[in-house]
């Protein structure tokens, strides 16, 4: 409105210093400066030109210069502005900042109409902060929010991070007790009971501390399940039946090794030398090639049946003819 | 979840797709023969018409005049499977000395022949000349054993090979080969059995959970261990002992590296069963006693296990590179030279039935390939397939993904 009627009236200076080509602190135009550049704070979106910011800001923070506002402002936080309307800046501005403070998605909600609700919460906090009602209390909730969120992640993953040491704990300890006691079952029950129950400490006293906000049916956050150490053979493991791996042998055509710095270098060790060449030694040593392969075709074993009957099928030779035809 | 020695065998392709049973690879290499031959004489006879027309043509009026038929060509003598086999048992260890010639791994000369062995199963010497394949095979075997040797200079080492001649065949190789590289050798097996054996012989083997023996009551046995089957306890002390292993481990050696290459034996038996088999043609007494100790004589395996190694040693030793003490220089000589002379008549022999469709090996291989110079060496009726291949797909396609969007011919049109 004010616009049209300031273009109808004709102040020129007016009009070019709303279309932002005069900084109203120094009065430099555009006209005869091209290179100049406007610039806001977030804090109180007054525009100024560079030049000016680098002035004013370049020793510390400084009142706005803008006749009216009182606000400190820092140099750091100068910005040019995204979109031609500050008012819009602003908003995306605050609507940002809620976003990242309330971040729940609809998965965190039991029903639909709890995740909703906690959306209508969200937009009259955001609305709250455009429009500056209830600005102190609507920021202090805010702030409280961000603060139990920080704190739950934080005790969730910490906690975490503890139960995979302690079962990584357990487990050793429960090996040694089954080496070396052998005893009843019951104790080492007992034992891991009483050890998992404390490891697992009750949700902090959070529950009755001031969070801000309060959602129904918002679900607990659960601890990601700790990651298992990798173990490359999927669980599988070789349990030798013909031989058990001596710590050293001593024959000659492996003493160069010992000593080869060439060998060892590389972290080359003769044990899996040893172990590899072993399992080799009696890998097939009870595999019967003739029965096995009679009872595979006569489909006697069914379990190798069904995995080699493909290869049955490219052993007795039906694709023969398309195999040759590579050329 | 707990797997065995024989279940890692089991799991490799060298058992699944590359073992069988004797009559299975009589079969198959009956099969392959009969393929082969039909082919070379099928090729043959229709090169033959041609040449006939070709000469009917030209001097139909000549012959005619002379009164004599044109010469009808004799029935092509094809090889039979025994000669079939002779051939590639040549190849394999003529590709022995090549490895040697390369000073290559014995593992990757292994594997070569392994390759050409397997290549022969489904492919006939008839078809493709076994020195092309065997020179590919062996570099093919250079790479899968990772050991690395630039195709020059590979090439450079023959009187006459280009690189090309030796890349050519290579895809035909592998896909013969079903893409399995994997050979399990029994040399590692060998040393294994070897380090076993020595640290028994000493006295410090942890007793296995299946044969509780006590070591030491191992160790004193075995030094009373008799020199020859069915001999007098001997009494020798521990460095004799092993100095006996040892002489065993290279004698097992020996054989691992000639015999068991050159014979069927991959296919017949597990490397386990090859090793211990050798090593058994080496010191029969030591390989026995060795075998109770791993699995007592009561087992109901144990009498199988022994007949199948005993089978597998006769194989090892019916081939004419093994010499067990008992064969003399001259002997060995002779046999030697009658091989010889067979194999000579034989190439004579493959020489006259070789199949002229698969003469040129690097001409096929460059008009195989999709961007061929030379357009007339793909047969037309080949190229024509390709073709359709090609549609075929490009319409699976089409149907999966939908056809391609038609290019829309002015913006402001669709506005
Ligand atoms: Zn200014
Ligand atoms: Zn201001």
């Amino acid at each position: 409105m004010s616009r049209v009627s300031s273009r109808a009236s004709g102040t020129s200076t007016k009009r070019l210093a709303e279309d932002g080509d005069i900084c109203p602190v120094c009065k430099s135009s555009r006209y005869l400066n091209p290179n100049m550049r406007f610039l806001v704070n977030p804090e109180c979106y007054h525009r100024m030109c560079e030049s000016c910011v680098d002035r004013i800001f370049s020793h510390g923070p400084a009142p706005c210069p803008i006749a009216g506002c009182k606000r400190t402002l820092r140099k750091a936080r100068f910005r040019s502005q995204t979109f031609e309307d500050l008012k819009v800046e602003r908003e995306v501005d605050i609507r940002r900042r809620v976003a990242r403070v309330m971040n729940k998605t609809e998965s965190d909600f039991e029903t639909l109409a709890d995740y909703n609700n906690y959306l209508e919460t969200v937009e009259t906090v955001t609305w709250n902060l455009i429009l500056k009602i209830d600005l102190e209390a609507t920021e202090r909730r805010l702030r409280l929010w961000e603060e139990a969120q920080k704190a739950e992640l934080e005790s969730l993953y910490s906690s975490a991070s503890r139960r995979v040491l302690s079962t990584a704990d357990q487990d050793l300890q429960s090996d040694t007790q089954r080496v070396i006691l052998k005893k009843s079952g019951v104790q080492r029950k007992t034992v891991s009971h009483s050890s998992s129950a404390a490891d697992t400490p009750e949700p902090t006293a959070a529950g009755n501390a001031d969070t801000g906000f309060r959602f129904h049916g918002l679900k607990k956050r659960v601890a990601p399940e700790p990651e298992k150490p990798f173990d490359p053979y999927g669980g599988w493991s070789l349990e030798p039946q013909y031989y058990v791996v001596q710590p050293d042998y001593d024959v000659d055509f492996i003493t160069g090794a010992k000593t080869d710095i060439h060998h060892l270098a590389g972290g080359y060790d003769l044990r899996d030398f040893y172990s590899r060449a072993l399992c080799e030694a009696f890998s097939g040593f009870g595999v019967f090639v003739q029965d096995e392969i009679i009872a595979r075709e006569n489909g006697v074993v069914e379990r190798v049946r069904t995995e080699t009957q493909a290869a049955a099928s490219v052993t007795v030779g039906v694709r023969d003819v398309n195999m040759d035809d590579v050329f | 979840m707990k797997l065995t020695e024989d279940d890692l065998y089991r799991a490799s392709t060298q058992f699944k797709h590359w073992s069988f049973t004797p009559s299975q690879l009589a079969a198959q290499r009956q099969k392959t023969n009969i393929q082969a031959s039909e082919r070379v004489k099928a090729a043959v006879a229709r090169q033959r018409a041609q040449r006939a027309k070709h000469f009917d043509t030209a001097s139909a009026s000549e012959s005619e005049r002379n009164g004599t038929p044109v010469p009808t060509d004799r029935q092509v003598d094809c090889l039979t499977v025994a000669e079939e086999k002779k051939l590639v048992d040549t190849f394999c260890e003529k590709a022995i000395d090549l490895g040697g010639f390369f000073k290559f791994p014995i593992e990757v000369t292994a594997t070569g022949i392994q390759f050409l062995r397997r290549f022969y199963l489904f492919n006939s010497p008839m078809t493709y000349e076994p020195q092309t394949i065997s020179r590919s095979a062996m570099f093919v075997a250079n790479k899968t054993e990772g050991h690395h040797l630039t195709l020059e200079k590979y090439a450079a080492g023959f009187p006459k090979a280009t690189t090309e001649q030796v890349l050519a065949p290579e895809y035909l190789i592998v896909q013969a080969l079903r893409f399995n590289f994997d050979i399990r050798h029994p040399f590692r097996a060998l040393k294994g059995g070897h380090l076993d054996m020595i640290e028994m012989a000493r006295g410090n083997i942890t007793p296995l959970p299946s044969n509780p023996e006590p070591a030491l009551d191992i160790h004193s046995s075995m030094l009373k261990l008799p020199r020859k089957p069915n001999g007098p306890e001997t009494n020798m002390t521990v460095n004799d002992l092993e100095k006996r292993i040892t002489d065993a481990y290279s004698h097992a050696s020996h054989i691992l590296k000639t015999a068991a290459l050159l014979t069927d034996a991959y296919f017949l038996y597990t490397p386990s069963q090859i090793w211990l088999s050798a090593h058994l043609l080496a010191d029969e007494p030591l390989t026995l006693f060795y075998l109770s100790a791993k699995l007592p004589s009561s087992s109901p395996n144990y009498p199988k296990i022994l007949a199948t190694l005993r089978s597998c040693a006769d194989l090892l030793s019916s081939h004419h590179s093994f010499s067990s003490p008992t064969t003399t220089p001259a002997e060995k000589q002779a046999r030697d030279k009658k091989e010889k002379e067979e194999v000579q008549a034989l190439i004579k022999k493959l020489r006259h039935c070789r199949d002229p469709d698969k003469m040129d090996l690097v001409k096929l291989n460059q008009a195989q390939k999709r961007d061929a110079v030379d357009a007339g060496g793909l047969e037309e009726s080949k190229a024509k397939r390709r073709k359709l291949e090609r549609e075929g797909y490009q319409k699976e396609a089409d149907d999966f993904w939908g056809p391609e969007l038609p290019r829309r011919e002015n913006g402001a049109k669709a506005g």
